[in-house]
């Protein structure tokens, strides 16, 4: 399957960092084609700019430094996400990437008059996310798994209509002990092996 | 009452300036103290950098002398009010950069003894978001509107024990007349006023 991992964490000792490692070893042995992009490395700019926003509803060639994460969007089969979750949501890296590379003609296309897109990443039938909270799993769901809904619906709805979502989370983690950091690592590689 | 608005959208005539204008106004005729944060204006720079990110449990998280600032306004801040467009389901990358690097323990939240986060905006007993949306009401429902959440869950939690949350929005914005637009700007005048 070819497969494309957006990788987003600033530090690349960080745990994250050793999350993102073990899904990119996990899918090479298991024979897939996978693409990555790690936005801290690419110094990617996630503020979109007054001429992206002017442009966004005419159906423009992406601009240059955006140009390869279309490229990879339109070519996956299956997108991953590797994150940590921030104010319940994606790191504004991430949201930043969300806001200006997901444009009209790649992502999705409208029609005159409509109110909601109609997404064109049909080729994306399998959508993971792989993130961390600091807090607990009840908090995060009281709070309402903001993060989880930018994936699994605003995303999603852009890509095949039965596309498949997998949430890979790790709670409480700025209260783990190592036992259980090495436990989820081993979680995320026996999910991706069934990718 | 100290009022902090915070502004994110990249094109200065735009309808989320001329809301953010309207309720600064409201807000001042009604006696209150407000500080107006326009993050594209002030170009907020959104993503945290690996250095903030490590510094971040220490005792000094805030590095940037913008974000020191703008924590400074936040600490001495009894509402907030954000005005932003929905992108995503959530908010625009710089919005969200704004919670990653100035809403640091000590100034949003405080990490307890066992690493529990803690309220560390008690003196906030107000919440307003307003937002404009391109989907209609019932889509927005369905996909989740995630960037209300973040504010109304998620940093609602830090705030005091009874702080009011308001919420406007303007649905199938791209679509408005010209009436409808003139209504809400009132519809926002008049809960501004009444704050």
């Amino acid at each position: 399957m070819k497969v494309y991992v957006v990788y987003c964490h600033p530090d690349p000792e960080s745990f994250t960092s050793a999350v993102f490692q073990r899904t990119l070893t996990t899918l090479t042995a298991c024979g897939h084609d996978v693409r990555t992009s790690d936005l801290y490395a690419d110094e990617f700019e996630p503020t979109l700019s007054l001429q992206e926003w002017l442009d966004h509803r005419a159906p423009i060639s992406p601009p240059a430094d955006i140009a390869s994460y279309c490229a990879n969007l339109t070519w996956c089969e299956a997108l991953v996400f590797v994150y940590p979750t921030w104010w319940s949501g994606q790191p504004a890296m991430l949201n930043g990437w969300l806001d200006r590379v997901l444009v009209r003609g790649v992502a999705w296309d409208v029609t005159e008059r409509a109110t909601r897109v109609t997404g064109r990443l049909t080729n994306v039938r399998r959508i993971v996310a792989i993130t961390t909270h600091g807090s607990s799993k009840v908090l995060n769901t009281v709070q309402g798994e903001s993060g989880k809904r930018v994936i699994a619906r605003a995303v999603r709805v852009l890509c095949y209509q039965f596309a498949r979502s997998t949430w890979l989370a790790m709670y409480n983690m700025d209260r783990s002990t190592v036992e259980q950091r090495t436990a989820f690592l081993d979680r995320v590689e026996r999910r991706i092996r069934r990718l | 009452m100290r009022a902090v608005v915070v502004v994110a959208h990249p094109d200065p005539s735009s309808f989320t300036h001329a809301i953010a204008s309207t309720a600064t106004a409201a807000l001042e005729r009604s006696g209150h103290h407000v500080i107006v944060l326009d993050l594209y204006a002030e170009e907020f720079r959104a993503a945290m950098s690996r250095a903030e990110r490590v510094a971040y449990h220490g005792t000094r998280p805030l590095l940037d002398p913008m974000a020191e600032r703008h924590a400074d306004i936040v600490k001495r801040a009894d509402a907030f009010v954000f005005v932003y467009p929905t992108w995503w389901s959530t908010m625009p990358a710089i919005l969200k950069g704004w919670l990653d690097r100035v809403m640091v323990p000590g100034v949003g939240f405080v990490f307890d003894d066992d690493q529990h986060v803690r309220r560390g905006l008690k003196k906030v007993h107000r919440i307003v978001g307003i937002s404009t949306y391109g989907s209609r009401r019932l889509y927005v429902k369905a996909i989740h509107d995630n960037g209300r959440r973040m504010l109304m869950r998620s940093l609602r939690m830090n705030t005091a024990v009874l702080t009011r949350r308001t919420w406007l929005a303007l649905y199938e914005m791209d679509t408005s007349t010209a009436e409808q637009r003139a209504a809400f700007l009132q519809r926002v005048d008049r809960k501004m006023r009444s704050l």
